[in-house]
């Protein structure tokens, strides 16, 4: 039943990602619309998988490294309909849907498979640490997505190119004000997330922190958005050189989450 | 049915003809009155705008008819026929029909894709409603104008983007900020585009307009005209601080706004976006500027091109609404023919089997516990009372259309039996 839910989810985020990018070569915003409700859609299918998941495994649906991927698809997804629906950046889904697309489609490898939960993670702070950890990361996609759709249209309007794609995306104003929202909620939601863990980890493992490469990494990552947010609020950057370096410590962000899963062996092998 | 169109635009006569035309029309009688004086007229309406003057009517013949409508149109401009002939184009039926589609659909205006067209098409349609010069053949045609015209909008984007060179810049800054409210814009200097550019912005919901002016005097009488506030010519770069969007036309040989004016005017303040709108020639603001982070600097000869290339864009969506109202000229006359006598007359009585049909069936049930011959004799007197009841109309239907006139006759039936889907 669960694997049906996921199954469904993923067709619908893949048909959502063709529909935004018909929309964006036919130029019509008719598809666009389609694609944000066929979205919205997906999203309550995942929704549903989510909630199959809990009540067939009795706890927390959010272990292992296929429920944190499909976790992180469906906070991102649930955070674009929100701006969806507060602000007039539907195209923004033509960026995001493909990111979430991408998620699941590697989420799936994982689908259906019995996952063993070590007892580390067996208590209940890990939800709430795997969640405020996902959704911190979440908001720092779109906040890089705003980012990169920022400096595709800067560069397209100072070299005076472009312009019925343009015409199609949502304004500066509105891109830096999504990053700025994005950063300033996530950084938060990230922090209690990296604190939670950490009094966790005084539990299982002894001490607060291990300098695991792990560890290590994420605390780097977490320096850098801080770096991006003091930048952004007591410095006062902001549009060009805060988009491209939010969407650089994105890219740090991704290598640092590659990097310590294949290159180290660490303690955080859950995910 | 005879549709009888015939008039003159901007590609076929000179404004001084069209002018005469439509001011004698005005001033001097009833057009519409005039037109229904024609014996065969039937239906008649009278458009005039800046660009054009036509008349479109619906009478029972056609040659006559024409003839007098020319006559009509050769009296009011005043114009020996022979140069006035030149202007004028006639269409028939399908052709008139599908003209006025095109004029709707702002497809044949000066500026194609204006939205104005529309609201004065309906404007003559409703003069000549309250005149009781439509009926049935002119109120479907121009109700289908109008559903055409807004397909053809909602359908291409024929009336998307600006075609004018203060409009575009107004686009742009919305591309730009998103939302304009709030914002402060600096109007440098004086002269038709920038003051068209201001206007269009306040109208967008920019709250405050700065005018500075190298004569003073001139800077309060715009401030004054604006509801803005006038400022100090020779303190430019603290102007620029508070300033949003800068619009600038002065007459000065070099340039007024430097890098490093707006480097220094950035720095000092929270807001981070500039918008430059340079319209004067010789430049006003150093190109230079343009490079600056987020500064966006735009002048007169990129604005053109942006409205150069909506044209162009404009000009390929005509051939998507040109799509659209070939297909509607053909649902129309899918509807003309449907008023011919004896379609009509199949289609009642489809309508009418298909009710006695359907009602026999609701009562199957009881139907059922009669006998065999019960049963025949009570649809035999279904039949037959329905038969009894669409006998007249049909015989009336057909004496009246050996008439020539008879197609109102014919729609007005079809509407009073609901044959017709839409």
């Amino acid at each position: 039943m669960d694997v049906l839910f996921f199954k469904v989810a993923l067709a619908a985020y893949l048909m959502t990602t063709l529909g935004y990018v018909v929309s964006l070569l036919v130029k019509r915003v008719a598809a666009a619309k389609a694609s944000t409700w066929l979205f919205f859609f997906a999203f309550i299918i995942h929704a549903g998988y989510f909630g199959a998941r809990c009540i067939q495994t009795k706890q927390s649906p959010v272990l292992g490294m296929h429920d944190a991927l499909s976790f992180l698809a469906w906070i991102i997804a649930g955070i674009y309909l929100a701006f969806q629906l507060k602000t007039r950046t539907r195209i923004l889904g033509a960026f995001v849907s493909p990111v979430v697309s991408l998620l699941m489609i590697v989420a799936s490898v994982g689908l259906g498979a019995q996952v063993s939960i070590p007892a580390t993670v067996q208590g209940h702070l890990v939800p709430f640490h795997v969640a405020m950890s996902v959704a911190g990361e979440a908001l720092f996609v779109l906040a890089s997505c705003a980012g990169a759709m920022y400096l595709i249209q800067d560069g397209l309007i100072k070299r005076k190119k472009g312009r019925s794609f343009i015409m199609l995306l949502p304004s500066l104003g509105d891109l830096d004000k999504i990053n700025r929202i994005c950063l300033l909620w996530g950084f938060p939601l990230l922090t209690a997330g990296i604190l939670v863990g950490s009094i966790w980890a005084r539990t299982v493992w002894g001490s607060h922190w291990q300098w695991d490469p792990k560890q290590t990494w994420t605390l780097m990552v977490w320096i850098c958005y801080a770096l991006l947010l003091h930048q952004r609020l007591a410095i006062g950057w902001a549009g060009h050189k805060a988009a491209i370096l939010s969407v650089a410590v994105f890219i740090i962000f991704l290598v640092s989450f590659i990097v310590t899963n294949r290159l180290f062996t660490t303690l955080h092998s859950f995910i | 049915m005879n549709l009888i169109l015939i008039g003159m635009n901007h590609k076929t006569a000179p404004l001084e003809i069209r002018e005469k035309l439509s001011l004698s029309c005005l001033n001097t009688v009833d057009p519409i009155a005039e037109m229904m004086n024609i014996p065969q007229v039937r239906e008649a309406m009278y458009l005039s705008t800046c660009n054009r003057v036509e008349v479109l009517a619906h009478a029972t013949e056609r040659e006559g008819v024409l003839e007098s409508l020319k006559g009509f149109i050769f009296f009011h401009g005043n114009l020996p026929p022979e140069e006035l002939e030149k202007c004028l184009y006639v269409y028939f039926d399908d052709e008139a029909v599908r003209h006025l589609f095109r004029v709707a659909s702002s497809l044949d205006s000066l500026v194609m894709g204006e939205p104005q067209i529309l609201g004065q098409v309906k404007d003559a349609y409703y003069r000549s409603v309250e005149q009781k010069a439509t009926g049935i053949i002119l109120n479907k045609v121009l109700h289908h104008a109008f559903r055409v015209a807004k397909r053809v909008r909602t359908e291409t984007a024929i009336a998307g983007n600006a075609v004018s060179v203060s409009y575009a810049a107004v686009k742009l800054a919305k591309k730009i900020f998103g939302d304009l409210r709030g914002k402060a814009v600096l109007l440098i200097g004086a002269g038709e585009m920038s003051e068209l550019t201001a206007r269009h912005l306040l109208n967008s919901g920019v709250s405050k307009i700065m005018i500075a002016n190298r004569t003073h005097a001139r800077a309060l009488q715009l401030a004054e005209e604006f509801n803005g506030t006038a400022l100090e010519f020779d303190h430019l770069g603290e102007s620029l601080r508070s300033a949003d969007i800068v619009i600038s036309s002065t007459g000065a040989p070099g340039y007024i706004i430097t890098r490093e004016m707006v480097d220094a005017a950035l720095h000092g303040r929270k807001k981070h976006t500039l918008f430059l709108i340079d319209i004067a020639v010789p430049r006003d603001v150093d190109p230079e500027v343009g490079d600056l982070d987020n500064v966006y600097l735009y002048n007169v000869d990129d604005l053109q091109e942006v409205v150069d290339e909506n044209m162009k864009n404009r000009r390929q969506e005509a051939q998507k609404a040109v799509a659209i109202i070939d297909e509607e000229v053909e649902k129309h006359r899918v509807w003309k023919n449907s008023l011919a006598a004896v379609p009509t007359i199949v289609s009642l009585r489809e309508k009418t089997e298909g009710i006695v049909k359907g009602e026999l069936e609701r009562c199957g049930p009881w139907l059922k516990t009669l006998g065999e011959k019960e049963r025949n004799n009570v649809e035999i007197l279904a039949n037959a009372i329905v038969n009894k009841i669409i006998h007249d109309p049909i015989i009336g239907l057909k004496e009246e259309s050996q008439d020539h006139g008879n197609t109102p006759y014919v729609a007005a039936f079809r509407r009073l039996f609901k044959l017709d889907d839409t």
